[in-house]
């Protein structure tokens, strides 16, 4: 019989299993090593059950661990430094492609997004570099807070604008070059 | 109120200031200032618009919408402590 702690933290725990893996799999890139991860995650929490104060935010406190698992994990491979200049990188930058390259209605940009595949925009966020793709990930995916995020990645709140502004941005430059390959620019202005 | 804080938002402000607006990090005086500048100016009314149904799409694409069962059966191999 499981005694009410297991049953505690599986019931805790349960809920997020599709966020846990979801993020797991943008990070690693493929279903194998986004369950060994969340697998990870998993034992490592509930190893730390004890350490977990009841009635917090158990998610946060989760997503904790599975960030930290994924760093200790990849942190040879995260260490490769990622060319990326972010010194061009302008707010509105999709839009302002839209505008100047294709001539559409309102409606039309909104059917131009509308128009992404899923895969499209999974692979645009997992071309980013991991930092930037990981709270990118954690608040416009999962829907954290920035507060929650400074706590899961243990780094300041003025780091987790930086790192997310700049993300988005880079996102949108990603998402644009998608377009223009698959060929969603049907109307380009001549 | 300080002189500053007179000074209408300029489209400037805007591109500054919209992704914390968009995640609802803003003042509710900045709040304002912003709703006001975006209630003439359509141009950044209309970007602002695209931004949040941007934002509404990478959350609806990029999550995944099921996981491996195989994770559950891991998790109850874990509490009951057969695992690693």
């Amino acid at each position: 019989m499981p005694s009410a702690r297991q049953l505690e933290f599986e019931s805790l725990v349960a809920p997020h299993l599709s966020s846990l893996y979801s993020t797991a799999l943008r990070m690693t890139h493929n279903q194998d090593d986004a369950e060994d991860l969340v697998q990870d995650t998993l034992f490592k929490a509930f190893r730390a059950f004890d350490q977990y104060q009841k009635n917090t935010n158990f998610r946060a406190w989760a997503f904790r661990i599975l960030v930290n698992t994924y760093i200790t994990a990849y942190r040879k491979a995260i260490r490769q430094p990622q060319k990326v200049s972010y010194d061009d990188l302008e707010e509105f930058y999709l839009y302002k492609k839209l505008d100047e390259t294709i001539s559409l209605h309102e409606t039309a940009k909104e059917d131009f997004l509308e128009n992404f595949f899923e895969d499209d925009v999974k692979d645009a966020l997992e071309n980013l570099p991991y930092q930037f793709r990981l709270v990118v990930l954690l608040c416009d995916v999962e829907g954290f807070s920035y507060n929650e995020i400074a706590n899961i990645i243990d780094a300041p709140l003025g780091t987790v604008m930086s790192r997310l502004y700049r993300g988005r941005k880079l996102l949108q430059r990603y998402l644009w070059s998608y377009a223009k390959k698959r060929g969603y620019l049907l109307n380009e202005k001549n | 109120m300080k002189k500053t804080d007179k000074k209408k938002f300029d489209c400037k402000d805007i591109e500054k200031n919209v992704q914390a607006y968009l995640d609802d990090r803003l003042s509710e005086k900045e709040i304002l200032k912003i709703e006001e500048h975006l209630s003439y100016c359509l141009p950044c009314d209309k970007k602002v618009e695209f931004e949040k149904r941007l934002k509404k799409l990478i959350k609806l694409k990029a999550a995944e919408k099921s996981y491996p069962k195989k994770l559950e059966l891991e998790l109850k191999k874990i509490i009951r402590g057969h695992q690693h």
